[in-house]
């Protein structure tokens, strides 16, 4: 079970925008209304969950001491994440154009903001960091972008509601958001209490 | 809109000119960077006998005092599980290629089951005789904290650093930033009257000023606290096998 | 994104000044009328966790405004060159090349600061500003502009926050420049200041730190009201969403 730790974990308790300020250029850019985040938030998950494996196994296998080269390259590690991740969006793209043109046309769009996404390079450095294994990236990677999914689409949800509040206008809009997402990275610090081993162990 | 040769070649030659100025420069620096690294670790453990040090702070001390003081006043041991002190074969049978205590990676040895763990022990001659300096490592909130603990003959605490991999700056943060958190665990005892193990506990909120056996928590960081809490206790307690014997000589 | 930047114009002027009035409102402007975070959006990410403490964001500050000058000098130099389907590409390996360097050079030279920013350091390549600028400035401008403008963005970024830093130290912690070799501590008494405040002999003793201002949220109100702020001095920044 220590997989799903890490996954409510990433998703609640680490929550990269709240937490780490992860994806916010796009968190904010692409929030005013609930139908658009939720299409962005839905490719960040499918972001999440497949370029974490494979950074993975580019950080342990190819560029680790202990890989296949048996060469410390880890100073490549920057260029090679960003690369992955910025073709890994392209492929996503081309892949869901062919199978699924439905489900392109509401994604497609947000797919290339995907690749200037930090809470993806950040996944994976994070991931680094923390030394997980391959199913740990997995659980991790789909954890951080349910989390992320989540935090767009209740922050979207407010600022279609706050539209018709009567906001002093130099506040309305931007500087409105920032207040709501410190209110909600609050009010989602109350669930750091959570011991996911508990949750887990039934007790 | 290029050819796709022309793509193909520009990248090549890119990457290729920017891996091989990254590997040069990577390189290079190596050593000195893996030096670095050394030294930051043995300044932390000087910092926790910074008391016994005279008027230098282990702090603001230059790279050369450390290595200075590190070599002539520390001796270091490898420790299995047992308390048995380890050959510099066996150290370097557990996968660390220099042979010597101070090249164990606690993180590492943390992975492992508990029965194959190997420690490191540092010894400082101080003037008023041997400080053990142990080394413990734990969860905090966020992800990993380590420190140092030093016990004096008697084995009571002496000294103490912290450090975190990842803790929030100003809350968890604390037990490296905040130099009144450490320092509060000097003077404490980790044995109770009867001899038995205690440790010492983080207390949420105010331990009193008469408490021997317990530190004040970090408002705002009790998931910190309770994993320091838990790291020492747990740490400390390897060690007990070994410490036992040497104060008992 | 990108969406709000005014792309200037490119073409140049021969014979212009080295330093004109061009170049000084490239530099300027991203200070307060064009101000990456409180006006383009961009950058907001990553770095701004380590805004409680004002030491670790000046060393990220300068960080970010050596990246992006470079960043956006190198693109500027070879943007004639670079492959239109492979542009993002090109331009992430130039910054996480720039990234790289920063790396290993605090590696190198202040090991204890690197190991207080560790992860942040790489996440400065995830900072939208730098390949906003890229994209909106140096693709399309000479080199010399677009290292001005990458500076001048840089610098607009670090100072939006070094104050919030400021903000954020001085009433969360008391001290200013905690951790680096210059540390004053401000309010409360000297030692101890965090465990007990009010047992005193110091100015402002009678402080107690405020803890919200450690938490991740209080950066958040803090640019809020500083957007906040500006536009109310500036009411043509003011967008109506």
């Amino acid at each position: 079970m220590e997989l799903f730790n890490i996954f409510i974990k990433a998703a609640f308790i680490e929550n990269l925008v709240l937490a780490y300020f992860l994806g916010m250029c796009s968190y904010l850019a692409v929030s005013k209304t609930v139908k658009t985040a939720f299409g962005l938030g839905l490719a960040v998950i499918f972001v999440l969950g497949v370029t974490m494996p494979v950074n993975w196994v580019i950080s342990e296998k190819l560029l680790s001491e202990d890989g296949w080269f048996g060469v410390d390259l880890t100073f490549l590690r920057f260029i090679l994440f960003i690369a992955v991740i910025a073709s890994m969006v392209q492929l996503v793209e081309m892949i869901v154009e062919k199978i699924s043109p439905s489900l392109y046309n509401s994604l497609g769009i947000f797919l290339p903001l995907i690749t200037v996404n930090c809470a993806i390079l950040g996944g994976s450095l994070f991931m680094v960091a923390r030394e997980y294994n391959f199913s740990e990236s997995i659980a991790f990677g789909l954890g951080g972008g349910f989390g992320w999914f989540l935090a767009i689409i209740a922050i979207a949800a407010i600022r279609e509601k706050i539209r018709y509040s009567n906001v002093p206008p130099a506040l309305r809009g931007l500087g409105m958001a920032f207040i709501l997402t410190g209110l909600m990275g609050i009010a989602f610090m109350s669930l750091m209490g959570i011991d996911p081993t508990a949750l887990t162990a039934g007790k | 809109m290029h050819s796709t040769s022309y793509i193909v070649r520009f990248v090549v030659i890119m990457t290729a000119l920017v891996a091989f100025f990254l590997a040069l420069l990577s390189t290079g620096w190596k050593d000195q960077i893996e030096l670095n690294e050394a030294i930051f670790n043995k300044r932390a453990i000087l910092s926790a006998v910074s008391d016994y040090l005279g008027d230098q702070d282990p702090k603001e001390m230059s790279d050369a005092e450390v290595i200075g003081i590190f070599d002539s006043k520390v001796d270091q041991i490898a420790l299995d599980m047992s308390g048995t002190p380890l050959e510099a074969e066996d150290i370097i049978a557990s996968g660390y290629k220099g042979g010597r205590a101070e090249d164990i990676d606690m993180a590492k040895e943390k992975k492992k089951d508990e029965a194959d763990r190997i420690l490191p022990l540092y010894v400082f001659n101080s003037d008023k005789g041997k400080i053990y300096i142990v080394s413990v490592r734990g969860n905090g909130l966020w992800d990993e904290i380590w420190g140092s603990i030093a016990l004096d003959g008697k084995l009571n605490v002496v000294g103490a650093t912290f450090d975190h991999k990842g803790e929030t700056p100003g809350l968890g943060a604390e037990i490296k930033d905040n130099p009144a958190f450490p320092n509060s665990f000097k003077g404490k005892k980790i044995y109770n009257d009867d001899g038995d193990f205690v440790s010492v506990t983080v207390v949420k909120g105010k331990a009193g000023k008469n408490n021997d056996y317990a530190v004040d928590g970090l408002t705002g960081a009790t998931v910190t606290a309770v994993g320091v809490d838990e790291m020492i206790r747990r740490g400390i307690k390897y060690y007990e096998p070994y410490l036992q014997k040497a104060i008992a000589q | 994104m990108a969406e709000n930047t005014v792309v200037q114009d490119a073409k140049a002027v021969k014979s212009e000044p080295l330093f004109g009035k061009k170049e000084k409102k490239l530099l300027l402007d991203p200070l307060n009328d064009n101000n990456p975070i409180t006006v383009q959006v961009l950058g907001i990410c990553s770095a701004l966790a380590v805004t409680s403490l004002v030491y670790p964001s000046l060393v990220i500050s300068v960080a970010v405004v050596f990246v992006c000058g470079f960043s956006s000098l190198f693109t500027s130099l070879i943007r004639k060159n670079i492959p239109k389907q492979v542009r993002m590409i090109v331009q992430l390996v130039i910054i996480a090349t720039l990234v790289t360097i920063v790396e290993l050079t605090l590696k190198r030279y202040n090991f204890t600061v690197y190991k207080q920013l560790t992860v942040y350091i790489g996440l400065i390549i995830t900072n939208c500003i730098v390949m906003g600028r890229l994209e909106a400035f140096a693709m399309a401008n000479k080199p010399w502009r677009s290292f001005l403008d990458g500076i001048g963005n840089g610098l607009g970024y670090g100072v939006i926050l070094i104050g919030i830093a400021i903000i954020r130290e001085l009433f969360g912690k008391g001290t200013l420049f905690a951790g680096s070799p210059a540390e004053w501590k401000i309010i409360g008494p000297t030692a101890d200041y965090m465990i007990n405040t009010l047992a005193d002999g110091s100015w402002f003793g009678w402080y107690a730190n405020n803890n919200l201002m450690v938490l991740p949220a209080a950066a958040m109100f803090i640019i809020g009201v500083f957007i906040w702020i500006q536009r109310s001095y500036y009411p043509k920044l003011v967008d109506i969403s």
